[in-house]
């Protein structure tokens, strides 16, 4: 306080003035907490790892069990002076759910992650600067439904590095794309290359940048939008999710379907045999 | 890291087997269908947009870009279709991105003296250059085995041309000089064609010598065998009379016809030639002085 005082008086502002604009400049102070529950499998936490190292802004915490008192992770993200959370969530070892809430007070969304594949992956040639700070791309698509709306607000706080953090580097390096196909929120990360592809030298004057994947990559189905952080009324429930408990579940009565069907065919064939008896041959004691 | 990939490649099959499975499923309408009714309170959603819209703040703060079109996929599995769509809107977006950037007056492009940690290690990078230089080379190799493999067949068809070609020359030039003999044989000597070998003279040279030989020719222009050779044909060759040549019947046996009295007695030339009791020595003293 006595620091806002001397502030004020030497350059002859308001205090309010001055505490608005402390204000303000969190506002643009974006910090995001990354947390894994216990029983993440490798793919799942190379993808935290990867997410930490392209968000500067961001804190890996160490695993957390919440699967029933998720709201240990308000607390948390309070201790650690962080406004945004990312909460991955493994469940039965093979199911992924990402939760993206804004710490105090604000919305929080549940996803089911799928098709993950890492920067690890040699498949992904592109390379970018630690830390620098993304463009970010999004479809038309997220114009249209105000749900989709509002996850295009939070996806630019959370994914978008904020200009002064600390351990930002200067220059535009890589793209974040953010597209809407069937339903599902997909993501790609490039770098963005300035230079010939033949000759690996400057690129003439309007010739168009050329963009190699970095990784990581993966799909967001959205589950559910609540109005608190981690919890409180449902804002948006998205009709085509089908869980993938639900899915393996259908997929085992198919299964047993098969073996259902093939009963009840050897039931009939008996019953049927039994209905028509097969009629008595005259010459049947004719050989004896 | 290996078996890390390995695993990867498990799990990455095991994902598509189950997304498989839900396309089967999908189709069979085991899986519940979308709700009708679902909620979506927009006006709560739309509040909050605004709420939360950091509109105060200018766009180099927030670094985001929406596409002109959005984006439309007609199957979600054609994933070069999708991926291109992706890469489409990243690339609309940097361009735009770009022209922000210099409105602002903010660096864009990192300069190439500028050194500083990257996202994945130099050891890594390593990894993907050689992996790529293996497939180009995987790729080479297999494209010269082809070729050389292309080239093995068309050389053996060249060899096999080039032969006949040389039996043909052979077998024309032969026919060509059988050609000029025997016109000049049928009297055409004064006949000396410019374009024609002058057969003629060495004919003349060498016809004294060589006529008993050549002159014995039977039909075919071939050499006629002398008659020794022609019984032997008769009695061992293919083909002719063979039928009861080789009897050893009585009649055979008894038949006298071959040998003659007079001619075992006769001393013929025998006086001629031999000179007193020069008889032949014997092997040892024959193979002594050979």
């Amino acid at each position: 306080m006595a620091t806002l005082y001397k502030t004020a008086k030497s350059e002859y502002q308001d205090v309010d003035d001055v505490l608005e604009e402390r204000e303000k400049r969190s506002d643009i102070k974006q910090r995001v907490l990354m947390v894994a529950s216990r029983g993440v499998t490798f793919r799942q936490r190379h993808l935290m790892n990867d997410l930490e190292i392209l968000l500067p802004h961001s804190k890996k915490e160490s695993k957390v069990e919440a699967k029933q008192d998720i709201d240990i992770l308000n607390e948390l993200a309070e201790i650690q002076n962080c406004n945004n959370v990312f909460y991955f969530e493994a469940r039965k070892h093979q199911d992924l759910y990402l939760w993206i809430a804004r710490a105090p007070s604000g919305p929080s969304v549940k996803f089911h992650v799928q098709n993950i594949h890492t920067m690890d992956e040699l498949k992904m040639t592109g390379n970018c600067l630690r830390g620098s700070r993304p463009v970010l791309s999004f479809d038309s698509n997220f114009d249209s439904e105000p749900h989709l709306q509002l996850l295009k607000e939070i996806f630019t706080q959370t994914f978008g590095v904020p200009k002064g953090a600390r351990k930002s580097k200067p220059f535009f390096d890589h793209v974040f794309t953010f597209s809407v196909v069937d339903g599902r929120i997909w993501f790609r990360n490039f770098q963005i290359v300035e230079k010939d592809a033949q000759t690996g030298g400057d690129m003439a004057k309007n010739a168009k940048p050329t963009l190699v994947e970095i990784g990581p990559r993966f799909v967001l189905n959205t589950i559910r939008i609540f109005e608190g952080s981690f919890g409180g009324p449902t804002l948006y429930e998205n009709p085509r999710y089908i869980s993938p408990n639900v899915v393996r579940a259908a997929v085992r009565s198919q299964k047993a379907t098969k073996y259902a069907s093939r009963v009840a065919d050897t039931q009939d064939r008996e019953a049927r045999a039994r209905a028509n008896p097969m009629p008595t041959d005259p010459l049947r004691d004719v050989f004896e | 890291m290996s078996d890390d990939e390995q695993m990867y490649d498990e799990a990455m099959m095991e994902d598509e087997e189950t997304a498989l499975e839900i396309a089967a499923l999908q189709s069979e309408d085991l899986l519940p269908q979308p709700k009708k009714e679902f909620i979506n309170h927009k006006a709560a959603l739309r509040a909050l947009v605004d709420e939360l819209s950091q509109k105060s703040l200018s766009w180099i703060q927030r670094c985001d870009i929406t596409s002109t079109e959005p984006i439309v996929v007609e199957k979600t599995e054609n994933d070069l279709d999708r991926e291109l769509k992706f890469y489409q809107q990243g690339l609309e977006a940097v361009i735009q991105a770009q022209t922000e950037v210099k409105k602002v007056g903010v660096p864009f492009s990192r300069p190439d003296d500028y050194f500083a940690e990257m996202v994945k290690s130099d050891a890594h990078m390593a990894r993907i250059r050689q992996k790529l230089l293996d497939q180009q080379k995987g790729i080479q190799n297999s494209e010269e085995a082809k070729k050389q493999r292309e080239l093995r067949k068309y050389g053996k068809k060249i060899e096999q041309e080039k032969l006949k070609e040389r039996e043909d020359q052979k077998k024309a030039s032969l026919d060509k000089i059988a050609t000029i003999k025997k016109r000049l044989r049928s009297g055409d000597l004064g006949e000396v064609d410019d374009f024609e070998i002058d057969v003629a003279s060495d004919d003349d040279g060498s016809s004294a010598k060589t006529k008993g030989a050549r002159g014995k020719k039977g039909k075919d222009g071939k050499p006629m065998a002398n008659k020794k050779r022609q019984l032997k044909n008769d009695k061992f060759g293919f083909g002719g009379k063979k039928r009861g040549l080789r009897k050893n019947t009585a009649e055979s046996t008894s038949d006298m016809s071959g040998f003659s009295q007079k001619r075992n007695k006769s001393t013929g030339f025998s006086a001629v030639h031999k000179k007193g009791k020069t008889k032949r020595p014997g092997k040892s003293k024959r193979q002594r002085t050979n």
